[in-house]
């Protein structure tokens, strides 16, 4: 499905990352595989280091410190947010909404629309899309978009299939009108039939968490998981990804009437390296144009990787220029999304520490 | 498909000196998850073809995997 937005602009990104960095060589002793393996691992994936939360930290905690940030510096005025989208996929609780949690912790005025979005790794695109519909109204002048997540807390530290890959994070994206006629092109799509290629299985309603969901199992990969941790079919994902987001951006690029060639980024979700290399090898972009080193640095964090990716590498520059980029998520739904857009003359595009 | 070419490649993949066609790839220790990604990307790069998680893990010798991808192969040529 295609979408198009017209004059609405990104106006600043703060990344909220925390301080606790984890490092691959010492977890690694954790897995039950050869170490020579778990080195090839690091090697093919890009695996590092990576941040994650302590224990006890949700997602309001990063969310709020990042307002109170924004706040701090001028970079936004607490009477000025009209939308409060929050995209996570572990909430504080199950209801309320993180969304609401994060407004009456602040303070907000009542005028505004709170809303939970549950999308992962599409999550900042989709998000994105969200904002700028709301934008559309004459009464949302700003929208504010964050993503996060924290789970680290439901991975299984002897899962090397997904535990030395996932990243905690946050991050606030400003959305408003923009004064200049541009064009935002976009597309979405979803197919739920595959929804079990990512799956946190219990601890919802369908299987609530007892003693046995907490157990830890070899499914007969040497990796021990509960039902109360997330599981990820990592084949499924890589087909996922080489099958359908080459089409997803080949049919952005065409709907807007561009080549690969006048695009300055692919700013794409960080799965790991290994899958943005055969990413870009597929679509025959090079990988300076497709950069992957926010999994090396930080984990994947899920809906928080293109914002890191953005304010980690493009910083400084997007403050001053202007860039024409094509963001694409991909992930849990299973869905899948992109956006064509001029990025930069930003107000701020950084990352704070959580401490 | 040249098969000596493709065991050459699956050695790659296994971080050994040979592989042939009869081997039981589960009985590689290094034939764990990431060999398998790296395997399915192979054959995404090198031959063309998609295969699902569930083929890979149904089939026992590097041989059947040779098979499998030559049989995918031949499933695409007769597209129209």
């Amino acid at each position: 499905m295609n979408f198009t937005f017209r004059r609405k602009r990104i106006s600043g990104i703060l990344v909220v990352m925390p301080a606790n960095e984890r490092c691959f060589d010492e977890e690694m002793k954790n897995f039950n595989f050869p170490p020579a393996r778990s080195l090839k691992l690091k090697e093919v994936m890009g695996f590092d280091k990576r941040r994650i939360v302590t224990p006890g930290v949700c997602v309001s905690d990063l969310s709020v410190f990042g307002l109170q940030k924004l706040f701090e510096r001028g970079w936004l005025r607490r009477e000025d947010i009209d939308a409060l989208l929050l995209v996570t996929q572990t909430p504080d609780h199950f209801m309320p909404a993180t969304s609401c949690l994060v407004h009456g912790r602040l303070g907000l005025k009542h005028d505004v629309l709170c809303l939970d979005i549950n999308q992962g790794c599409a999550g900042f695109v989709i998000g994105l899309m969200q904002a700028f519909m709301l934008l559309e109204q004459e009464a949302v002048k700003k929208a504010v978009l964050i993503n996060a997540d924290v789970l680290s807390r439901k991975a299984s530290p002897k899962d090397r299939n997904i535990y030395p890959l996932i990243g905690d994070a946050a991050s606030i994206t400003v959305l408003e009108r923009d004064t200049q006629d541009s064009v935002i092109y976009g597309n979405v799509k979803a197919d739920g039939s595959r929804a079990e290629a990512l799956i946190i299985p219990a601890g919802a309603l369908r299987l609530p968490s007892t003693p046995e969901t907490a157990v830890l199992e070899d499914v007969g990969d040497r990796n021990l998981r509960a039902k109360d941790h997330v599981f990820m079919d990592g084949s499924a994902i890589f087909n996922f990804v080489q099958t359908e987001i080459p089409p997803l951006i080949e049919s952005l690029l065409k709907q807007a009437g561009v080549s690969v060639d006048s695009v300055d980024y692919f700013l794409c979700h960080q799965p790991n390296r290994f899958m943005l290399e055969k990413l870009a090898d597929k679509m025959k972009v090079p990988y300076a144009k497709m950069p992957n080193n926010v999994v090396e640095h930080f984990g994947n964090n899920g809906s928080v990787t293109i914002p890191t990716l953005i304010a980690f590498n493009l910083g400084e520059r997007l403050l001053k220029e202007s860039l024409h980029v094509c963001l694409a998520g991909f992930g849990g739904g299973l869905a899948w999304s992109s956006l064509l857009l001029k990025l930069g003359n930003m107000e701020f595009n950084s990352i704070v520490e959580y401490k | 498909m040249d098969k000596v070419e493709f065991c050459q490649k699956l050695a790659e993949i296994l971080d050994i000196e040979e592989v042939k066609l009869e081997d039981v790839l589960n009985e590689f220790e290094q034939w764990d998850s990431l060999a398998v990604l790296s395997a399915l990307a192979m054959a995404d790069a090198k031959y063309g073809v998609t295969i699902r998680a569930d083929e890979i893990r149904s089939v026992v010798t590097a041989g059947d995997l040779a098979n499998l991808v030559e049989e995918k192969q031949k499933q695409l040529a007769l597209k129209p």
